[in-house]
């Protein structure tokens, strides 16, 4: 899997299904290294994931979002 | 009432018919004699407004669809309901006995009127909860109570919205619920009314409104206790079917944990508190989260160089294996040849014992036949050549005969055969003499 994942959950379970595989002993030394490759991109996406909601917390209003998008939506036109 | 006036004094309203005026008091104290005076009955009915019970009293409203009447009960009569209380609530259908009762009240108190309820018991279900499990038929007929349970839930969203009441604790535990999961992403708020008949139209307002942004991806509704009918809001039928439709995940938190709403019926997950629904809207604890991120990094690295090193060794040993296998077998010519020399001096020391014996043994023979020649050969051969000298012809001829030969040396030893040979040899002991036969 070499394609970008689409959600932490899905980045999250192949890497433990990557590590699954290694524990198991039975990948080569040319799949060992293409998996740790993968699972160590697939790890620095959930922690860019995690500091995305690891800062501080942001409250706004439905109102202010709703006139942000309206806005933004505005611009986009 | 007195037939006369207790103020006499007071003039009546002018062009009024009516008798008095009375004091309003009097009036108050005759009045409640009246109404106590009407027949004690029991009425069935729904309770609503139920109040949490004073010292003294306990006062409900029994309604139904035509109308309603205050209810109030003595905290002693009240008791002697016992675990039935505990069930009683807004919604609930009972039948209450009793009968009017009149509070005159006084110059700093208001007057009020109640129905006397003396005892109670539940006549069933009661008119509010049979419409909600009407609707809640309704929603199921329209396969409307799974629909929200089989969208996919976010394990970690980066935006969730909330509806909750502004000033309610309903917001202080929702925020409890998401510091608990260590998360501090972005938090949209919708506060509408929670309680009030315009409630469901604006929180299904809401609701659309923060599903139709992309940014949300799951959203929390959130309401503190209540009575059913300050919850009725939440059964609101269209407001269910809107959450029921909406793509975003939903997820209810109702009143306490004994309240069960519609809301609660249509919602992907319905929960007994907001914190525990905030901590449903971001099902992973990013704390946990972050160390099991360290932990399967270390485990890929480690899994990267012993992967390495392992293989580094397996291609070392193999490298080695020629060498260690000729190392092998020369330790094993080495040792065959160490056993092959010990067997070979074995073998030779054996063998030179064997010559050894045989050796002596053919001295012994050579000291025996040596012996045989000196001395037994001689004396046997002595022996035969005087045994062969007694035989000797020799000495027979030394003795005076003579012995006959022809011609060519052959003994004759008859008449016949001499005059056969005609010329004969006569051989004495010194010499021989020819000799021939003659006629007779």
């Amino acid at each position: 899997m070499s394609e970008k994942p689409q959600s932490y959950e899905a980045a999250s379970a192949r890497v433990e299904e990557i590590v699954r595989r290694l524990d198991s002993g039975q990948a080569g030394l040319r799949e060992t290294l293409e998996l740790v490759r993968e699972g160590r991109a697939l790890i620095e996406f959930c922690a860019a994931e995690l500091d995305a909601v690891g800062g501080d917390l942001e409250e706004l209003r439905l109102d202010e979002l709703v006139a942000r998008l309206e806005s933004e939506h505005g611009g986009a036109a | 009432m007195a037939d006369t006036p207790p103020f006499p004094s007071e003039v009546p309203v002018e062009g009024s018919e009516l008798p008095g005026p009375y004091a309003v008091g009097e009036y108050a104290a005759a009045l409640r004699v009246k109404l106590r005076g009407f027949a004690r009955v029991q009425l069935v009915g729904e309770i609503a407004n139920l109040r949490p019970p004073t010292r003294a009293r306990v006062y409900f409203e029994l309604r139904d669809a035509d109308g309603a009447i205050a209810c109030a009960m003595w905290r002693n009569d009240w008791d002697r309901l016992g675990a039935l209380t505990a069930t009683l609530a807004d919604g609930a259908q009972v039948i209450v006995a009793g009968g009017c009762d009149y509070y005159p009240g006084s110059a700093s108190a208001s007057p009020s009127f109640s129905f006397s309820v003396s005892t109670l018991r539940v006549a069933g279900e009661g008119d509010l909860l049979a419409q909600i499990e009407q609707r809640r038929r309704a929603l199921d007929a329209d396969g409307l109570l799974e629909r929200q349970r089989s969208l996919p839930r976010p394990l970690l969203p980066r935006t969730i919205g909330v509806v909750c009441g502004e000033t309610g604790k309903a917001r202080e535990d929702v925020l409890a619920g998401l510091a608990r999961r260590g998360w501090a992403g972005r938090v949209v708020w919708a506060f509408t009314p929670v309680q009030d008949r315009h409630a469901a139209p604006l929180i299904g307002a809401a609701l659309r409104e923060l599903a139709a942004s992309d940014e949300v991806e799951v959203i929390v509704v959130a309401r503190g206790g209540g009575s059913l009918t300050d919850l009725l809001a939440f059964s609101d039928e269209l407001l269910c079917r809107t959450v029921a439709l909406l793509a975003v995940p939903v997820i209810a938190s109702i009143g306490h944990h004994t309240d069960r709403t519609l809301l609660d019926e249509v919602a992907a997950v319905s929960c007994s508190t907001p914190t525990h629904a905030a901590e449903a809207a971001v099902p992973l604890n990013c704390v946990d989260a972050r160390l099991g991120l360290t932990v399967a990094a270390r485990r890929l690295r480690d899994h990267a160089r012993d992967g390495l090193i392992a293989r580094a060794r397996l291609l070392t040993a193999l490298s080695r294996a020629p060498a260690a296998h000729l190392a092998r077998h020369r330790r094993a010519l080495h040792q065959s040849l160490r056993e092959l020399r010990a067997a070979s001096r074995r073998l030779a020391g054996d063998e030179r014992a064997r010559t050894g014996v045989r050796a002596g043994t053919l001295a012994r023979c050579r000291d025996a036949a040596i012996r045989d020649c000196a001395v037994r050969r001689p004396a046997e051969l002595e022996r035969l050549r005087l045994a062969l000298a007694a035989h000797d012809p020799q000495r027979t001829l030394a003795r005076g005969y003579a012995l006959v030969e022809d011609v060519a040396g052959e003994p004759v030893t008859s008449a016949v055969a001499a005059r056969a040979a005609g010329r004969l040899r006569l051989r004495f002991a010194d010499d021989a003499v020819s000799a021939s036969v003659e006629g007779e």
